[in-house]
């Protein structure tokens, strides 16, 4: 190792590579061929950051996580979490940690969601009174007074994240890593989770690395958005900057109770659709700001009502990685 | 390092093994099926060539038929279940997620398992086919009192060490199942091992001369024969302690080799997707 890492950092990543061998044509004796899911990727999350970590499928976005999480053994480079070193001091290192994996489930099909978290008790070494307070914080936070005696295959999806984020929980780690927590829930339940989350950053200081393709968890609880491509980091930086850089354009809709007049734009706005009774402008608000256009076009004849409006944070995204071919 | 963990395991094994009670009778009745048409078999043939000196004599036949049954849920038959639905799943990275060593959370697990499934069975059927069928009349074809009250202690060390090597093995096929993510590759290869190699189909003493060395020193005797033969009272070439000394030996070798293969696979463990 060279220089130490930073030790005020809940996660330090510097220069991880990670090459996965694979034999091609299935047969013993096939050529392999190798293939790079991380291809030099440095950033650091401070404590107590929540930071978003987003990318497109293959794009290495789950190797990382299982390299963090201390299940895969990365190529070359250099990781440190809580000051630890994941592949080398395994066991110290999870005991540290949460995971929730939205895809997999860790509680016991055979079990009450209650005898689980006693298992994960005796797992992870937690005392009784500390398990208890836990237990009935969690309870509380996550809404689980009614299904502590249920069995886990019982439960509704929504109701199983929510135990799920329990179960990663009952031991007080310092990092929690969410892989697609919100995957397949409901409206209700996806609130709860992010608002959990975020009470969870905010009271008890956890630091939350989380991966979702649900862009508004993004949007909801991210300060901050590490997007990764092909391997490499093609953003790290708070989500509005995203916006700024990638998809800074407006949207000016009129609508018309007759057929729209003919219009002469100023230069940064142009007309990108035209219906009987409608027309849409769309605008770059650092040529032209939104109150001049709306002035510009506020007098023309039969105008009923105009909107404006932002792309969503899926066009933005959906931009983003167009621009970087990821 | 704390043992609560391990505990933890077994006595989650333990009771997923106890819960299938109408598994336990519906094996029993099996057993108990498979045992009497295999006693028929020897009575015939043992019957049939009277002069011919076998290794073992009726009575002993038939008792050894018996303990094989009882304990035929002791066999590393293959993977752990919850092993091996983890794999398929991909829940399987939960359990590198644990503070735990991987080696002895299975074995824990594994060894419950067995003995969840086994001890049960084992005392239902022994009372079955040895003090029950006595009162019934059955007394030539029930399962014989051990040979000595020495004999019976050694073999209760010996079965024992027979379980742990038991799930020894399985840990072997645990592992199989890690890296091929699919429980069935253990199954295939574990139970016409374990059938075969542990004298289930046929008890090894009565297996031609030239290959009964090797039966023996192969580690899949340990599991049952050496105690069943310890219980019985039948000479084992060295004696006693060179069974129990190989029941040993297969529990380090295979303990060592296990936990190398086990490190070298989670090193190398790539679950799919996520």
């Amino acid at each position: 190792m060279q220089t130490p890492l930073s030790t005020s950092d809940a996660i330090t990543v510097r220069d991880l590579r990670k090459t996965y061998r694979i034999r091609e044509g299935g047969s013993w004796r096939g050529k392999t061929r190798d293939i790079v899911a991380l291809d030099g990727i440095s950033f650091s999350v401070p404590k107590g950051q929540i930071a978003g970590f987003i990318g497109p499928n293959g794009a290495g976005k789950s190797t990382a996580i299982k390299i963090l999480s201390g299940i895969l053994r990365p190529s070359s480079g250099e990781v440190q979490v809580n000051g630890l070193v994941p592949w080398t001091n395994r066991v110290a290192h999870v005991a540290r940690i949460g995971v929730v994996f939205g895809q997999r489930t860790q509680l016991w099909w055979d079990l009450s969601v209650g005898e689980g978290l006693a298992l994960l008790r005796d797992i992870y070494g937690v005392e009784p009174e500390r398990f208890a307070r836990n237990r009935a914080r969690l309870a509380d936070a996550l809404d689980l007074g009614g299904i502590m005696d249920q069995s886990v295959r019982q439960l509704s999806l929504g109701q199983r994240m929510r135990a799920e984020i329990a179960a990663s929980l009952i031991h007080d780690p310092d990092i929690l890593i969410l892989d697609e927590p919100t995957i397949g829930l409901d409206a209700p339940s996806k609130l709860a989770v992010r608002a959990f989350v975020h009470e969870l950053c905010q009271d008890r200081g956890t630091t939350v690395l989380l991966t979702t393709h649900d862009m508004h968890d993004i949007e909801a609880l991210a300060e901050r958005v590490i997007v990764i491509g092909h391997g490499r980091i093609l953003a790290d930086s708070p989500f509005e900057d995203l916006r700024t850089t990638t998809l800074s354009e407006r949207i000016l809709e009129l609508d018309f109770h007759d057929t729209p007049p003919e219009l002469t734009l100023p230069a940064g706005a142009s007309e990108t659709a035209r219906e009987p009774h409608s027309i849409t402008i769309t605008f770059d608000p650092r040529q032209i700001p939104a109150p001049a256009l709306v002035a510009h076009v506020g007098h023309l004849p039969g105008l009923d009502d105009l909107r404006i409006s932002r792309p969503s944070i899926d066009e933005i995204i959906t931009r983003f990685y167009a621009d970087h071919a990821a | 390092m704390s043992l609560r963990p391990y505990l933890t395991a077994f006595g989650l094994q333990w009771k997923i093994g106890l819960r299938y009670r109408i598994a336990v009778v519906a094996g029993l009745v099996a057993q108990m099926w498979f045992g009497a048409v295999t006693l028929m078999a020897y009575a015939s043939v043992y019957h049939a060539a009277p002069d011919v000196q076998a290794p073992l004599s009726l009575r002993q036949a038939m008792t050894y038929t018996w303990i094989q049954q009882s304990l035929f849920t002791l066999l590393p038959l293959g993977c752990l279940p919850a092993i091996g639905d983890a794999a398929r799943t991909g829940a399987i990275v939960y359990d590198l997620l644990r503070p735990v060593d991987m080696w002895n959370w299975w074995l824990s697990a594994s060894l419950a398992r067995l003995l969840g499934n086994a001890v049960p069975r084992a005392v239902l059927l022994a009372c079955v086919a040895g003090p029950l069928a006595m009162l019934v009349g059955l007394g030539a074809w029930s399962l014989a009192p051990p040979a000595s009250l020495i004999s019976a202690i050694l073999a209760l060390v010996s079965i024992t060490l027979g379980a742990l090597l038991s799930a020894t093995i399985v840990m072997g096929w645990n592992i199989l199942t890690a890296r091929t993510l699919s429980p069935l590759g253990s199954y295939a290869v574990g139970t016409p091992l374990a059938v075969l190699l542990s004298g289930m189909l046929l008890p090894l003493p009565l297996y031609p001369d030239w290959i009964r060395p090797f039966l023996l020193v192969q580690p899949f005797a340990g599991i049952t024969d050496i105690p069943i033969r310890i219980y019985l009272g039948t000479p084992i070439p060295g004696g006693v302690a060179t069974g129990l000394g190989l029941q040993i030996f297969w529990l380090a070798a295979l303990t060592l080799l296990g936990r190398l293969w086990m490190r070298q696979t989670v090193n190398r463990l790539e679950v799919q997707g996520a």
